[in-house]
């Protein structure tokens, strides 16, 4: 007798994803380990976090649990989601945060929250009661008291042990919804200019070519490769690059531009030239000119480029791994650059990437840098080093490897790139009125 | 404590592949739950078939349950796993819960009964013998007992989604329009070395789209390589007849010293190669050739370049070769043409089995190799792509067709990102052309 879920498989996997990256693990299943809670606790208790699946006729309803499944006759709190995929969409689900206090007795396994929220499944009835808000919640068009086909319990590996995680996990598609119409209606400051341009300087290998592949991806909701990436002896970006970003695929046209710039080296004569910055902030610098280490560019313009063509925000792009053993030499030179930006009254941002733990940089309601990331080395150095406050010091975590889109780094992509707005609009309102 | 098994993702796979390519899903630890039968029992009754699982300090021994514990007798299969090596002794049926010991009563599995309160397991020499195990192995303490329920890989509940998957798949390959019309179709370059899989690449992909295996390309080891010559392999589906929106070009393997010539390389990237033009490591083609292209236009060039490599032979290419291959990457950024990396014959890894190619980038073996490419040529673990390519199949898998058209998904999106990069006048002038060309349509 082989037991499995009655779940899809791709159900499962979309299951499995609603929470960052678990498994679940089949432990009870009401037609084959009996209708009651005995058993239900019996083979659920002891087992870490678990998810309750109730199939009905054509919807499945459940609860995930991040506390221990009680024992039985016991009752605890937990924090806990609700979560609904509807009349056999194998894809869609809904999901909901909550508080709740989870009760189990000899007919009953309950959930209710203060905020109204309240199910109970019976299983020697085989019936299931969710109340009102929760119908409504989650958008479930049933009778509040149905009758359920099944009734199974996993349990869920990999799940991160900290409620407000949890929380972020669940909101994160809201948010990134709100980022994302925030850069669809950005408009530049006093309307100068129609599209701001913002330069990404750095280190070899920080990340300044993966993070305008990120920003595409993002937008695009799948991988993108336009820019290569990579190691190699020196900096595999040789060519100043201008790129222009659309608004999804055969979206418009979004007004900024990410110009990609050679590497920094720490020796001489390798990498950016020092003396390339002021007139790549000034606008003097094509698309696709070739850099050379050892020789700047000689513009060909005498007249000052118009605004449009200038750069509006400089991120200073660096490794958050690398951040607190920058050598003396590309501290010299970040600090340089810095100064050049100041000149030309360029706004300023640092991005640090390949960040772990991208569901804990934003707080809770994703505003602003959470209080256990603000405190670290990396940011008091980058702090230091560049004199840029903290809330322009902002965290991404770029694609690499993944094989699949991620709400939460995307999320912090479009964080990242209002900022930089916010920072080019800085800039621009604090123009000299002649320019 | 987290409930996660003490076995490495070797140990498991043995035993995995071992008792017929059952995932092990975790039911019950000891050192986590209890010590206790009870508890072991409670946990894991009527889960169907069944593995128990003793971690001692030096090897694992176990018992494996083909109808798990229930109240009926079951064969009992007990193991010994010593590095990848696993040794049985096919014993009962018994009730399962026999394995116990019950100092109540007398009744036990002769030989071999697991005292979990006490943390130790008692074993007779002469299993001990069948195990492999040194007869003063007994009794043998150990430091966890783990559970699982084993099910199937590839289960039906899984064929069925995989078959939806691999339909929108071909759905969408198939209504693939490159960026902007640019071009009518998208034309893809096979690098590598000789006997990577360029070849069954292509016999891969046109089995996919076909239905049914097909073997046009020439796939084979002779000595100089069986492409020698420059091949252009229109795709369709089914049998219609229409050509997909996309080419794969084959061409003569890379090779430190003889193989494809390095100006050959430019030759095809800008379009100046015929079809079928008969490759000379010694002599790259020259305008002089009578059938070279020579006004070549964008939807005459290559539009994205794949090196493929065999995953099982990636440490052996020579240092020159590897050497040779950074120096075509570098011409190739320098002319903006992007590549990614196509790893073939992933099935034939070490203990890689056809259920785990659903999530095979999670395998061990796997993450070895991209590590191995990432280390050695510099190219970005998003660039890897993994398949594994029809050989010797008679009918197709829709699990490697999976893999096939999601790296082809991936190589085509790698091509809009390359045609939206082009200069501005070069997509200009190509957009007039398109105009041309469908004023001629009508």
């Amino acid at each position: 007798m082989e037991v499995t879920t009655r779940l899809a498989w791709i159900q499962e996997r979309v299951l499995g994803k609603l929470l960052g990256n678990t498994t679940l693990t089949l432990l009870y299943k009401s037609g084959v380990h009996g209708s009651c809670t005995f058993d239900m606790a019996k083979k659920c208790c002891h087992q870490g976090s678990t998810m309750t699946v109730v199939h009905l006729e054509q919807d499945i309803v459940g609860i995930f649990m991040l506390e221990h499944f009680p024992i039985l006759h016991s009752g605890k709190p937990s924090t806990c989601v609700l979560f609904a995929f509807k009349e056999n969409n194998s894809t869609g689900i809904s999901a909901l945060f909550s508080n709740a206090q989870v009760e189990i007795n000899v007919s009953q396994l309950k959930f209710f929250s203060p905020d109204g929220l309240s199910i109970t499944v019976h299983p020697n009835k085989q019936k299931v009661h969710l109340n009102m808000e929760v119908l409504k919640k989650l958008e479930l068009n049933l009778k509040s008291y149905s009758e359920y086909l099944e009734c199974e319990i996993f349990r869920v590996d990999g799940v991160k042990n900290d409620p407000s995680i949890i929380k972020k996990m669940v909101d994160v598609k809201q948010h990134r919804r709100r980022f994302l119409s925030a850069l669809r209606a950005y408009r530049p400051s006093g309307n100068l200019v129609s599209e701001v341009r913002i330069l990404l300087v750095g280190p070899v290998g920080s990340g300044k070519s993966s993070f305008f592949n990120s920003v595409k991806s993002a937008f695009q909701g799948h991988f993108t490769r336009q820019a290569v990436v990579g190691t190699d002896e020196t900096s595999i970006t040789k060519q100043y690059r201008i790129y222009s970003v659309k608004d999804g695929e055969g979206g418009k046209t979004l007004p900024f531009m990410l110009c990609d710039s050679m590497g920094l080296d720490e020796r001489e004569e390798a990498g950016l030239c020092m003396d390339d910055i002021p007139h790549i902030l000034k606008g003097h610098v094509p698309d696709r000119y070739q850099f050379d280490p050892c020789k700047p560019i000689v513009p060909r313009h005498v007249m000052s480029p118009p605004m449009k063509d200038r750069i509006h925000c400089v991120a200073y792009v660096l490794n958050i791994k690398s951040v607190n053993s920058l050598s003396d030499k590309m501290v010299a030179k970040l600090k340089r650059i810095r100064r050049d930006v100041v000149d030309c009254g360029v706004g300023q941002v640092a991005l640090l990437t390949n960040v772990d733990n991208c569901d804990e940089v934003l707080d809770d309601g994703f505003v602003n840098m959470s209080e256990s990331v603000t405190s670290q080395s990396q940011i008091k150095k980058v702090q230091n080093m560049l004199n840029i406050p903290i809330a322009n010091i902002l965290m991404v975590s770029n694609y690499s490897q993944e094989r699949s889109m991620d709400p939460i780094k995307d999320a912090l992509i479009f964080a990242a790139l209002g900022q930089m707005l916010r920072a080019a609009d800085d800039s621009l309102e604090d123009l000299p009125f002649e320019n | 404590m987290a409930m996660r098994t003490r076995l490495t993702w070797l140990q498991e796979k043995c035993l995995q592949n071992y008792f017929g390519g059952k995932r092990l899903c975790l039911l019950y630890k000891a050192s986590v739950q209890k010590f206790c039968e009870q508890d072991l029992l409670g946990k894991c009754w009527n889960h169907g078939p069944t593995m128990v699982v003793l971690n001692g300090e030096n090897c694992v021994v176990g018992a494996y349950l083909r109808e798990g514990f229930q109240k009926r007798e079951t064969y009992i299969t007990l193991f010994a796993l010593r590095e990848t090596e696993v040794s049985e002794c096919l014993i009962g049926p018994h009730l399962p819960a026999l394995l116990f010991y019950d100092a109540e009563t007398s009744d036990c599995i002769p030989g071999f009964h697991i005292v979990l309160n006490e943390k130790k397991v008692t074993i007779s020499s002469e299993i001990c013998k069948k195990l492999g195990l040194p007869p003063q192995h007994s009794p043998m303490f150990i430091q966890d007992c783990e559970t699982f329920r084993c099910e199937e890989l590839l289960d039906e509940r899984m064929t069925r989604d995989i078959a939806v998957i691999q339909n929108n798949l071909l759905q969408a390959l198939r209504t693939y329009t490159p960026y902007g019309d640019l071009v009518p179709q998208a034309r893809i370059l096979l690098l590598g070395p000789t006997g990577a899989g360029k070849s069954s690449f292509v016999n891969s992909v046109k089995s996919v789209f076909r239905g049914s295996i097909t073997h046009q390309a020439l796939v084979g080891c002779d000595i100089d390589g069986v492409s020698d010559k420059y091949r252009t392999y229109p795709i369709t589906y089914r049998d219609d007849g229409h050509p997909l929106p996309f080419v794969l070009c084959d061409s003569m393997g890379l090779n430190q010293k003889a193989g494809l010539h390095v100006d050959d390389i430019d030759s095809i990237l800008k379009g100046h190669t015929p079809d079928r033009y008969q490759f000379n490591s010694m002599k790259p083609i020259t305008p002089n050739h009578p059938n070279y292209i020579h006004d070549s236009l964008l939807k005459d060039t290559i539009h994205c370049v794949v090196f493929v490599f065999d995953v099982s032979s990636i440490e052996h290419l020579s240092y020159g070769l590897v050497a040779k291959i950074k120096r075509i990457r570098r011409a190739l950024i320098k002319s903006g043409i992007l590549h990614v990396v196509l790893l073939t014959h992933v099935d034939s890894l070490d203990l890689i089995t056809k259920g785990d190619l659903i999530d095979i980038c999670s395998c061990e073996p796997v993450k070895l190799k991209l590590e191995a490419v990432h280390r050695d040529f510099g190219f970005a673990f998003s660039d890897i792509l993994v398949v594994s390519n029809y050989v010797s199949e008679w009918y197709l898998d829709p699990v490697k067709d999976v893999l096939i058209l999601l790296a082809l998904k991936q190589i085509l999106y790698t091509v809009n990102d390359f045609l939206e990069d082009l200069p501005l006048n070069k997509q200009v002038s190509e957009e007039k052309y398109s105009n041309v060309c469908r004023k001629k349509r009508k």
